[in-house]
């Protein structure tokens, strides 16, 4: 969070310059070539949605991104607030997220047997585990925990404020609403203090009350305001529901069968003859 | 509510007569092919020294009729009981208030039971062995219970300990409180080393990679004959001494009793040994507990419930198992150093496979990650199992039984709920359905 404070103030790392550049990214599965070639960038301070039908390779793009596959080929930069470039490629997953690449999943991932509190104390665990003195410190009361500790309860506190989830702090993750759950995810993710989140499909399975409130949410992350003091977190999603992308996000990819069809602003690549085609079927073919 | 219930009963009674008779005498089928057997037939030796069958079909015929009655009577009281309830939030907080008080006084008893009027050498001893299991136990509960890693091998690390003290004494005259932390050391690399290669494994994969581990260990105790006297053991291992005063019978200036101007008693040593063992094992509570309210501790948990997300967040997997397979491994060295100075004795006939899966029975039995849980299934296992000495060859029938009427009454360990490590308003136990059990 600091680091993106810092960059505000630092002009090497102005909105609107990439964060994350993908470059010509190949992911093969044995025979099966699941993204061919892909290349975007998703910019600073801006909402990007990654979207495509079905098996088009938005999560295998999200799964590189964030480590949990290795891309065959092409490379995945991320440019840091000070200027510096990460590749995400080379990196084990863990490392990426302590670079600042935080991620939700498609099927829920939390803690389900411990608190939303301790869920987003989990997601802060590279600076508290830093404060206790590799565990040794802390064990004997030593070092400056408790304090380390106060903080991270107050960003979790924050973060549990901000997603509406406050009232259910202290209770187990396994028992909150599904909406509930999806909020209290990307809460966790922010926990991890990341200059890039990414969204898998975070309004699957919400009812448009809750759509509209997770709209409100992302756009808070984007511009900083979610919670006071934190700074604007470039946000990366991919979504099915084309009411929510096309209203929040500033940058809209389209992918279909592992390759870039279409990019560009929300109501240019609504209008796009390929996205139409790749979503609708292909009207032309048929006719021909 | 309840009358209406009972209601429901009275209408659905005829057929809930046949439904229980028909029950009823599946189980009699079952019993009679059990039983007709095992009992009904019996092998005696006649008075000329031949072999020749007694039937004894009265008994079968009673064991039967028991095991129909009573099927019969288990089917009816559950009808009658209606629905099983659920724990309501009250009572799981009456339980909660109630744990709270029980744990300070088990430790009051522990603590006071050599002043205890009555107790006497063999309390003692029993003593000392089930706080033995509770440290084991505590021990294996930070490998399986929090960090979720299902170890079969874990009397490994009690053999490890127990040589280490054994060699290091013998081969290098280092006193106990010398090769104590040296044996936590060895067992706790020891515990690496297990660790690095089942890192990618598990569930049952890890289970038996661990159980081959265990073997491993003993396998190699019992060949390396000069080094560690292979299935002879390792006799005069040093008994311990009370910070240089050794136990003597003599009296003499230079020991324990000596020195105190008290009357020389074989019973201080063993009270000596009592408060060591109560130590150690309460050492590893009190380090299981700071830990879990720590990160590391919390990311143990946290990968117990889902490792996949703890890798996007950051949590370094390689780093987070192998401290809890090293912690883990280090108490079971203390308590395998303490095992060699309390016997004087060592063999690898110690460390076989049943006391891994004793210890494994203890922490699940206690609830998985439940520190008190694993203290009271230690004390009722290994407790139980000598007050039931004089039921002789029925003894591991009782016990067996026992046990499965635990896991049936309690299916989640006696105490298988959680305690949050953290709360921003009053701290609440969650229940055991949102607790993940850990794969690996």
């Amino acid at each position: 969070m600091s680091a993106t404070l810092a960059a505000a103030a630092d002009p090497a790392a102005r909105l609107g310059d990439p964060i994350l550049e993908v470059d010509q990214l190949t992911m093969r599965f044995g025979g099966l070539l699941a993204v061919d070639a892909v290349s975007f960038a998703a910019r600073r301070g801006e909402i990007t949605a990654l979207i495509g039908p079905n098996g088009a390779g938005k999560t295998t793009v999200f799964n590189c991104i964030t480590g949990f596959y290795r891309p065959t080929g092409g490379a995945l930069r991320l440019h840091r607030a000070d200027g510096a470039a990460v590749e995400l490629q080379r990196l084990k997953d863990h490392r990426i997220a302590r670079a600042g690449v935080a991620r939700t999943f498609q099927n829920i991932r939390l803690f389900p047997g411990m608190t939303a509190l301790e869920n987003l104390l989990v997601a802060q665990h590279g600076p508290l585990m830093a404060a206790t003195g590799f565990g040794i410190g802390a064990l004997l009361g030593l070092s400056g925990y408790a304090a380390a500790e106060r903080a991270a309860i107050g960003r979790a506190a924050a973060w549990l404020r901000a997603t509406g989830l406050i009232d259910r702090a202290d209770d187990p993750a396994g028992a909150l609403p599904y909406g509930a759950q999806r909020r209290l995810e990307i809460a966790r993710a922010m926990c991890t203090g990341p200059a890039l989140l990414c969204l898998d499909e975070p309004a699957a399975g919400l009812n448009p009350r809750e759509s509209e409130e997770l709209a409100r949410l992302l756009r808070g992350i984007r511009d900083g305001s979610a919670v006071p003091g934190a700074g604007a977190t470039s946000v990366l999603l991919i979504e099915h529901d084309m009411g929510i992308v096309m209203r929040i996000s500033d940058h809209v990819v389209v992918l279909d069968h592992g390759k870039k069809i279409a990019e560009g602003p929300p109501a240019q690549v609504r209008e796009d003859r390929h996205v139409i085609a790749a979503y609708l079927g292909e009207p032309e073919e048929e006719q021909a | 509510m309840s009358g209406d219930v009972a209601a429901f009963a009275m209408a659905q009674r005829p057929r809930l007569a046949a439904a229980a008779l028909k029950d009823a005498g599946i189980t009699a089928l079952v019993a009679l092919a059990l039983f007709a057997p095992l009992v009904g037939l019996r092998t005696d030796v006649a008075p000329n020294g031949a072999l020749f069958l007694r039937p004894r079909w009265a008994e079968v015929a009673i064991l039967v009729l028991l095991a129909f009655a009573l099927r019969l009577g288990l089917v009816y009281w559950q009808a009658m009981r209606g629905p099983p309830r659920l724990p309501s939030a009250a009572r799981a907080a009456v339980a909660a208030r109630a744990g709270r008080l029980f744990a300070p006084v088990l430790l009051g008893l522990a603590v006071l039971l050599p002043f205890i009027p009555g107790t006497g050498r063999y309390e003692l001893d029993l003593g000392i062995l089930v706080l033995t299991y509770v440290m084991l136990g505590w021990g294996l509960n930070i490998v399986v219970g929090l960090a979720g890693l299902l170890d079969l091998g874990y009397v490994a690390f009690y053999a490890v300990g127990a040589y280490s003290y054994a060699l290091l004494a013998q081969h290098f005259g280092f006193s106990f409180w010398v090769c104590l932390p040296l044996a936590g050391i060895m067992a706790a690399f020891w515990g690496v080393l297990l660790g690095f290669p089942v890192l990618r494994l598990r569930g049952d994969y890890l289970a038996i990679v661990t159980l081959a581990f265990g073997e491993i260990i003993r396998v190699v105790l019992l060949n390396w004959v000069s080094l560690t006297g292979g299935p002879n053991g390792m006799t005069g291992i040093p008994r311990p001494s009370f910070f240089g005063l050794p136990f003597s019978m003599s009296g003499g200036e230079g020991t324990f009793a000596g020195f105190f101007g008290i009357e020389p008693d074989p019973i201080h040593r063993v009270v000596f040994l009592y408060y060591l063992i109560l130590i150690l094992a309460l050492l590893t509570n009190w380090v299981t507990v700071r830990i879990r309210r720590q990160p590391l501790g919390r990311a143990w948990e946290a990968m117990r419930e889902d490792e996949i997300a703890c890798r996007a967040l950051g949590i370094n997997i390689v780093a987070t198992k192998l401290t809890a397979f090293a912690l883990g491994a280090m108490f079971g060295g203390f308590a395998g150093a303490f095992f060699a100075t309390r016997q004087g004795f060592i063999s690898p006939e110690s460390f076989t496979f049943i006391e891994s899966a004793i210890i494994l029975a203890i922490v699940v039995l206690g609830g998985l990650g439940s520190q008190i849980g694993v203290a009271v299934a230690a004390i009722v296992m290994i407790g139980g199992f000598e007050l039931f000495r004089d039921l002789e060859e029925w003894r591991m029938l009782v016990f067996g039984a026992a046990m499965v009427v635990i896991m049936v009454l309690r299916p989640r360990g006696l105490v298988g709920s959680r305690t949050p490590t953290v709360a921003l308003g009053q701290r609440r136990v969650i229940a055991a359905e949102h607790v993940a059990e850990g794969r690996g």
